[in-house]
């Protein structure tokens, strides 16, 4: 039952994102199909024409499991040999040391602005 | 036919790496490194073309679309959370994807990497599905910006930690922020080891940067590939 359950509220979901495809095919605005099918989605909770119960599970399962989608675009890392080689490690440190900046700025900007503000949440 | 065992396949490989990466908690081992591996070796032995299999797992890559779809649930549940840090999470997430773009290009440059390459890497800061679509629209290749991205996840979720603690990050918003904004999902499921705040923000900090960096994709990039001739 809690399958099935589940299962129907991933299809529910797989509805939001079609009507993203579909709006996005008659208008064409820079935003993914997905994102305005996010968007749509958002608006029918709080409109609350969808409750938050009839898609929940089906939606936390699809978040908790998001890894197992990109598993077959990794594997087509075999199709760019040189990758594997210098280019590979030369792709690592440049990864490593931007990730290092962007963590420690966005870090450093978040609590600067809450130690501002005089309220640090508990 | 391959659709279903290639399907099944890759969700039995996912599981059993997913089960060894929560057992012995090595980042190495994480999920999105080994599976791939052990893919890679199995068609490879099998003399399977990457082709093939791709088409037929192509039903997992198309959840991407609804998964992230499903992104609207935390965002609904911690309103009030982001009504209350609306200025804070923009702030410091703008801050993070400026510096994601900006540190990306300048170091690709510098290692004198080709407009491919260069290109692709733009987007690695963002959740996957998102990443590719962005990649698509600024001319990369969605491939290797996936790869940009899954090594983006995996360093972050190595050194978020650490780093953290060496710059004593005390507040749960700005430990699940820069943690959402740096590694995106992977750093997700790292501040989840915080606690819930933290992986709330983080979540929340995942979602905009794709929102910022979407709208980066059509104001600032161009103008960067513009200066260095870039196409």
């Amino acid at each position: 039952m809690k399958l099935i359950t589940t299962i129907l509220q991933i299809l529910l979901i797989h509805l939001f994102f079609f009507i993203g495809v579909g709006i996005k095919s008659y208008v064409p605005i820079p935003i993914p199909a997905s994102m305005i099918g996010l968007l749509v989605l958002l608006l029918a909770l709080f409109l609350k024409l969808v409750k938050i119960e009839w898609i929940e599970k089906g939606g936390n399962w699809l978040l908790a499991e998001l890894l197992l989608f990109f598993i077959p675009s990794a594997v087509g890392i075999v199709d760019y040999e040189e990758i594997l080689g210098m280019k590979g490690m030369e792709m690592i440190l440049l990864i490593g040391i931007s990730t290092f900046i962007v963590l420690g700025t966005t870090a450093f900007i978040a609590d600067s602005i809450q130690k501002h503000k005089g309220s640090a949440t508990k | 036919m391959n659709l279903i065992i290639f399907t099944i396949l890759t969700f039995l490989i996912y599981r059993f790496t997913k089960k060894a990466n929560k057992k012995w908690n090595f980042p190495l081992l994480h999920p999105l490194l080994i599976s791939p591996m052990l893919i890679i070796i199995l068609i490879k032995s099998l003399n399977i073309s990457t082709d093939t299999y791709a088409h037929a797992s192509k039903l997992l890559t198309f959840m991407l679309g609804p998964a992230t779809v499903a992104f609207a649930i935390p965002i609904y549940k911690h309103f009030h959370l982001v009504k209350k840090y609306i200025a804070n999470i923009i702030v410091s997430v703008t801050a993070g994807t400026l510096v994601a773009i900006f540190s990306s290009f300048a170091l690709a440059m510098v290692l004198g990497l080709n407009a491919d390459y260069i290109i692709s890497v733009l987007p690695r800061s963002i959740t996957t599905p998102i990443a590719i679509e962005v990649s698509k629209e600024i001319g990369g290749l969605p491939t290797l910006t996936t790869i940009f991205v899954i090594i983006t996840g995996i360093i972050g979720g190595i050194i978020g930690p650490y780093e953290i603690k060496w710059l004593s990050i005390k507040s749960p918003i700005a430990r699940g922020l820069a943690l959402g904004m740096s590694a995106h999902g992977v750093g997700t499921s790292k501040a989840m080891e915080y606690g819930e705040q933290e992986a709330t923000f983080s979540t929340l900090a995942m979602i905009f940067a794709a929102w910022i960096t979407l709208a980066w994709a059509s104001l600032l990039i161009p103008a960067l590939m513009n200066i260095f001739h870039l196409h």
